[in-house]
């Protein structure tokens, strides 16, 4: 009967040594595949003579791009500032549009299908005009983070608001709760999971708008750096930008996670199992 | 003789209209007394949530009407105590935190009812789980924790939906003697809604039985048995009999 408090908390003396050991020991697979990876990369470079121009070797990668380090970083930067800003924008937009559409029977029958259909269009084919009208500078490229954000947020956040149970509803009719208690006890955080699924699908996509934004037109930030030196024939050079990208996206996905798991720390998702 | 607790007069329940009407309930009349615990017992489908729902002010009468306290029902009544079939436990706060949202939705001070809230989670055996989540939880401790969120704000008429419905035998029998306590204790006005014949007939004063559908009360059973109703009543020649006049109209209806 007692399940619950069968259930013991990890000892209060582990450090973060044995911490990280065990995480060591939980992904010891993944460890492995991603090593052996991409030492067959390496090797697989002089098993079949691939030349240098066409794929680097891991280790080229490295050495090169560590040569180029400032200015790879400094892209890394610029392409960070243009994916959060755009990223923040798109949420602070979208939410509360997204409530609005899932509490108003009008913007439902108006803005929604529009928005629905909307997100069948790539929103990258709009990146080009926006280029054309704002130039190159900062506000074209967060416009099209933007657009690649804002639609997943807005759609999973009607999703949210939209779907409350039909018991709790019934359960804060019956207690006569006005609408503003009702929603920050019940709506708001019932509805937080479903919006971090829009926010971890739009921080995938932030560092594409911007890439890609940078590849339209841009004279800095990674999308363009990987242009430029492939142009110049640097693979090498290409794929350590690559690994930036790679590492900014991670990072930033890793920061929604983190704040997901510190703000519904009690959903299923984010339950430790032991 | 005081007012009555609630009083059905000709209620029905109609879903849509037209040729896709579907008639859901009534038409039936009831009147029920202060301190009656009172079943709605029908099968599956039949409208007794229809009309726990219509007496709460959750739903509109069709036509006929519902009268609650000497007032005739038109909005959600926010008086009464209501637990539904799917408990309304946020997984978001704890036991306590879950009897205490009822509170704080009504915009009651917390403060005033801490003793109620701990009386009431030990009544339920819940105390070593205060702090748990929902999730941590066994079903049937998840039933004793919403019914303390039903009963927190102390209203004098319960209306419960199969609250026992999706719990094991075992855990039934036992949620159903502290049920049964609570009410002897407080005598609220309970209206409880179940396909439990056995459940039914230990804890009401009076049992309605309802008709599949569409619904209407067909017969109301006085239950006359001592209380408390403990196993030994329930092994009783007048438990059984009842039990057999119960089954034998489901029977009739091709229900059993």
């Amino acid at each position: 009967m007692a399940m619950a408090s069968s259930e013991k908390a990890a000892p209060a003396g582990a450090s973060w040594l044995s911490a990280v050991l065990r995480a060591l020991g939980r992904s010891w697979a993944f460890i492995l595949f991603f090593v052996g990876f991409f030492l067959f990369w390496e090797y697989a470079i002089d098993i079949f003579s691939i030349p240098a121009y066409i794929l680097p070797r891991p280790s080229e990668i490295v050495t090169r791009g560590w040569a180029d380090i400032d200015r790879l970083l400094y892209y890394t930067y610029v392409t960070a500032v243009e994916s959060l800003l755009g990223y923040l924008v798109a949420i602070a937009i979208a939410v509360p549009l997204g409530l609005a559409i899932a509490f108003s029977s009008f913007l439902r029958r108006t803005i929604y299908p529009f928005f629905v259909s909307l997100e069948m269009t790539p929103k990258i084919a709009f990146a080009p005009l926006f280029i054309s009208w704002l130039g190159f500078g900062l506000l074209p490229k967060v416009i099209i983070v933007f657009l690649v954000c804002f639609f997943p947020v807005v759609l999973n956040a009607i999703l949210a608001f939209g779907s409350l149970n039909e018991e709790l509803t019934r359960f804060i009719r019956a207690t006569g709760a006005s609408p503003w208690r009702a929603f920050f006890k019940v709506r708001l955080p019932a509805a937080l999971p479903q919006c971090f699924v829009g926010f971890k699908y739009a921080a995938i996509n932030a560092t594409v708008g911007a890439t890609i934004a940078e590849f339209i037109g841009s004279d800095q930030g990674l999308g363009f750096y990987i242009q430029i030196v492939t142009g110049n024939m640097r693979p090498d050079l290409a794929f350590a930008g690559i690994f930036l990208l790679t590492l900014l996206g991670l990072a930033l996905f890793g920061a929604v996670t983190l704040v997901e798991r510190w703000v519904i720390p009690w959903h299923i998702s984010q339950r430790r199992t032991h | 003789m005081t007012a009555a607790a609630i009083d059905i007069r000709s209620a029905t329940k109609t879903y849509a209209s037209g040729t896709e009407a579907v008639h859901a309930f009534g038409p039936s009349s009831l009147t029920i007394a202060p301190g009656e615990f009172i079943s709605l017992l029908g099968p599956s489908g039949c409208g007794k949530s229809t009309l726990m729902l219509m007496i709460a002010g959750l739903l509109d009468c069709t036509s006929g009407e519902i009268e609650l306290g000497g007032h005739v029902v038109k909005e959600p009544q926010t008086s009464i105590g209501i637990m539904f079939q799917d408990n309304t436990l946020v997984p978001w706060r704890t036991v306590r935190g879950n009897i205490e949202l009822q509170i704080e939705l009504r915009g009651l001070p917390s403060a005033d009812y801490r003793a109620t809230v701990d009386r009431l989670i030990s009544t339920v055996k819940l105390d070593d789980f205060a702090d748990r989540y929902p999730y941590e939880l066994s079903g049937g401790m998840q039933q004793r924790a919403a019914f303390c969120q039903t009963l927190v704000h102390r209203p004098d008429v319960l209306l419960l939906d199969e609250p026992l419905g999706k719990l094991d035998a075992m855990t039934r029998e036992s949620i159903r003697r502290d049920l049964q306590s609570l009410w002897l204790e407080d005598r609220p006005t309970v209206v409880f809604v179940t396909h439990s014949i056995e459940e039914a007939i230990q804890l009401s004063t009076r049992v309605c039985v309802i008709s599949p559908r569409p619904g209407r009360i067909e017969k109301v059973i006085d239950i006359d048995l001592p209380w408390p109703r403990d196993l030994a009543a329930k092994r009783s020649e007048k438990f059984s009999a009842y039990a057999a006049e119960i089954e034998e109209i489901f029977h009739g209806y091709g229900v059993l």
